[in-house]
């Protein structure tokens, strides 16, 4: 394992006086270096207690919580709080301070000076996407929604902590903004390389964004703790599966991108050539489409050898119109652009929006059929009465 | 003589009886807005302890003034301190009561966010929460302030300072030559008084208003209009409104 250990949990648990059941109960868990672990379960299942007690929002009634080795309890809970990002779903920018004061609150407690404080603010503006000039003198209710979040994970990366607690970040957007912040949030973390806990209750959040993925039950019970792939293919039991909901399948090509999988070549046409020329390329690929292009090898238009004997004038305008995706499209939106295509394929282009390859039904289905199955069925199954520990220890290879 | 030949003759005097009148009503909200302040900090989290305290600032207001001032001579003597005394305890009711609400309606969220990125309790209080309650705790000084102004005329019976001098002397001798327009400079300038502290308290409000930039800086916020083509400027994701 060349990754080490940046939050190790051990037999957490947590009580409340007055209540016979504890909230969070031998909860044991190991994170690693850079990983963003998604907390996922049905409310009340204590994954935000368990969340909390890492920054020691909540104390742990007992266990051992380390983070890079060092036990929180042994700092002050303010020196521990200011060097662990906290998101929440609120938000919580202070309504009565600038933008930019909101990020600076975190380096202000730490004691940097003032000119290093404001560099960093515009540093981190621009870093989530908002432009210093414009907005780090805004108030936040000048702000939408999406942009009061943006500013919050700025505020959280302020002191650039080594770890991020994220409390359903995105909970209180709309789907779209949503959408926009988690591609942007991955994005950033490829840069930043974090520790992140997150929680959701949305298990489709939870795959796009998780690491790895803890599907919790009551009192923050592991039920399975394993990447989205595995989850997916292999649910532990039938609560995890009845959690992760119907259309497992179809989830799985939201983890998969169309460089993973291989494209097919298909017949190209120039636009200059004559329409004769292009039959006897047709019939001499054998296929049943061939695929118009301009100048700049962009793909135009399907068209098969039918198409070409009804018009024997140009090209232009007979045949399908083209769906295309990029390579970093999901399967999904593969998917999508072959069901809207009449020929079942999806075009691939470059970033130039140049010809690559296409993507068939046929090529989806391969690959889906291909998914990784564990070496012995139930092998993603935690030892439920020993606890979460040894599905903790399966996975961390897997990825 | 008239009123105005009597505002004339008297002028330092009343000058003066203004002037401590204003003073002693400005001591005792003082007074009572950093004890209200302090008992709602340390009550409005506690449902039975911040009931208890405006409870008892209640029962405070209930006192007819002339008595608690009466009943107050005979720890406090005569003169100043008596009448600072039952000012601040009426001053405290409206203070405390608004503190504590405009303290515990400040969005959770908030503290929450506060100690999430590790502001200490006091930080988070002197920065946050405060700031955030200040409009409706300075709402409770301007009530406070009405209040007192009148109750501070009726000091005057334990030879406490101001205009209640000469509301009573003129209700004293009343039928004496000036009897009528001591009367009425008093109350008057009681009036006159209460509306020009309530406007600077006003105006102190619309200064101090937490999130809300003074009126200096609004020029800057109606051009925003024009800086929208801006956001359209290409940035590493987006800068535009969603």
């Amino acid at each position: 394992m060349s990754r080490d250990v940046m939050i190790d949990l051990q037999q957490v648990s947590k009580f409340y006086r007055g209540q016979k059941a504890p909230v969070v109960e031998n909860m044991s868990m190991t994170i690693q270096q850079g990983e963003i672990i998604v907390l996922v379960g049905p409310s009340g299942c204590g994954k935000t207690t368990t969340m909390k007690m890492i920054n020691r929002l909540i104390e742990p009634s007992s266990g051992r919580i380390l983070i890079d080795g060092t036990d929180v309890t042994a700092l002050d809970g303010n020196d521990l709080r200011r060097q662990i990002g906290y998101v929440i779903q609120q938000v919580g920018l202070f309504p009565h301070m600038s933008v930019a004061t909101n990020v600076g609150l975190v380096p202000r407690m730490l004691g940097w000076d003032r000119k290093r404080i404001e560099a960093r603010a515009d540093e981190l503006l621009h870093l989530v996407g908002l432009e210093p000039a414009i907005y780090r003198n805004r108030l936040p209710r000048q702000l939408s929604g999406g942009q009061q979040q943006r500013v919050g994970v700025a505020r959280a990366l302020a002191a650039d902590p080594p770890v991020m607690l994220m409390d359903e970040p995105f909970g209180a957007t709309d789907p779209m903004t949503r959408d926009r912040l988690q591609n942007e949030f991955l994005r950033l973390q490829e840069q930043l390389r974090k520790t992140i806990v997150f929680v959701t209750h949305d298990f489709d959040e939870a795959i796009k964004m998780g690491t790895r993925i803890a599907v919790l039950g009551d009192r923050s019970k592991i039920r399975q703790f394993d990447t989205p792939e595995n989850l997916l293919a292999n649910p532990a039991d039938s609560t995890v599966a009845q959690f992760i909901g119907r259309g497992a399948r179809l989830k799985q090509l939201d983890l998969r991108r169309v460089d993973a999988i291989t494209w097919e070549d298909v017949p190209l046409i120039a636009p200059d050539k004559a329409t004769n020329g292009a039959k006897r390329q047709l019939e001499q690929a054998e296929g049943s489409s061939a695929l118009t292009v301009d100048a700049d090898n962009r793909p135009l238009r399907w068209v098969n050898a039918h198409d070409l004997t009804t018009d024997a004038g140009a090209l232009a305008g007979a045949g399908q119109t083209v769906t295309t995706v990029e390579p970093q499209a999901t399967l999904r939106d593969a998917l999508d652009a072959m069901l809207a295509s009449r020929d079942g394929a999806a075009v691939v282009v470059d970033e130039h929006g140049r010809y690559a390859g296409t993507v068939t039904l046929d090529g989806l289905m391969q690959v889906i059929h291909h998914t990784p199955e564990p070496e012995e069925p139930g092998a993603g199954v935690p030892d439920q009465r020993a606890g979460a520990a040894p599905a903790a220890e399966l996975t961390p290879e897997q990825r | 003589m008239t009123f105005l030949e009597y505002l004339q003759s008297r002028r330092e005097l009343l000058l003066a009886q203004t002037l401590e009148h204003a003073t002693i009503v400005l001591m005792s909200v003082a007074l009572a807005t950093v004890i209200g302040v302090l008992i709602a900090l340390w009550t409005y989290r506690n449902p039975r302890a911040r009931a208890l305290a405006t409870g008892v600032a209640a029962a405070m207001l209930t006192i007819p003034s002339f008595a608690l001032l009466g009943l107050l001579i005979a720890p406090l003597g005569l003169g100043y301190a008596p009448t600072l005394v039952a000012l601040t305890m009426y001053a405290l009711l409206p203070i405390l009561r608004n503190t504590i609400v405009g303290l515990s309606e400040i969005d959770p969220a908030l503290t929450e966010a506060a100690r999430g990125i590790g502001m200490s309790r006091l930080r988070s209080l002197a920065t946050v929460e405060i700031p955030l309650a200040w409009p409706v705790i300075l709402t409770g000084i301007r009530v406070s302030t009405q209040m007192t102004m009148g109750i501070a005329a009726i000091g005057a019976y334990v030879g406490g300072p101001g205009l209640g001098n000469q509301i009573f002397s003129g209700l004293a001798n009343l039928g004496g030559v000036n009897s009528l327009n001591q009367a009425l400079v008093g109350t008057v300038g009681v009036i006159v008084l209460a509306l020009t502290v309530d406007f600077a308290l006003a105006l102190l409000g619309k200064l101090t208003q937490a999130g809300q930039r003074p009126k200096l800086f609004r020029p800057r916020l109606a051009r925003r209009p024009a800086l929208t083509p801006a956001t359209a400027v290409p940035s590493p994701s987006l800068g535009g409104r969603e």
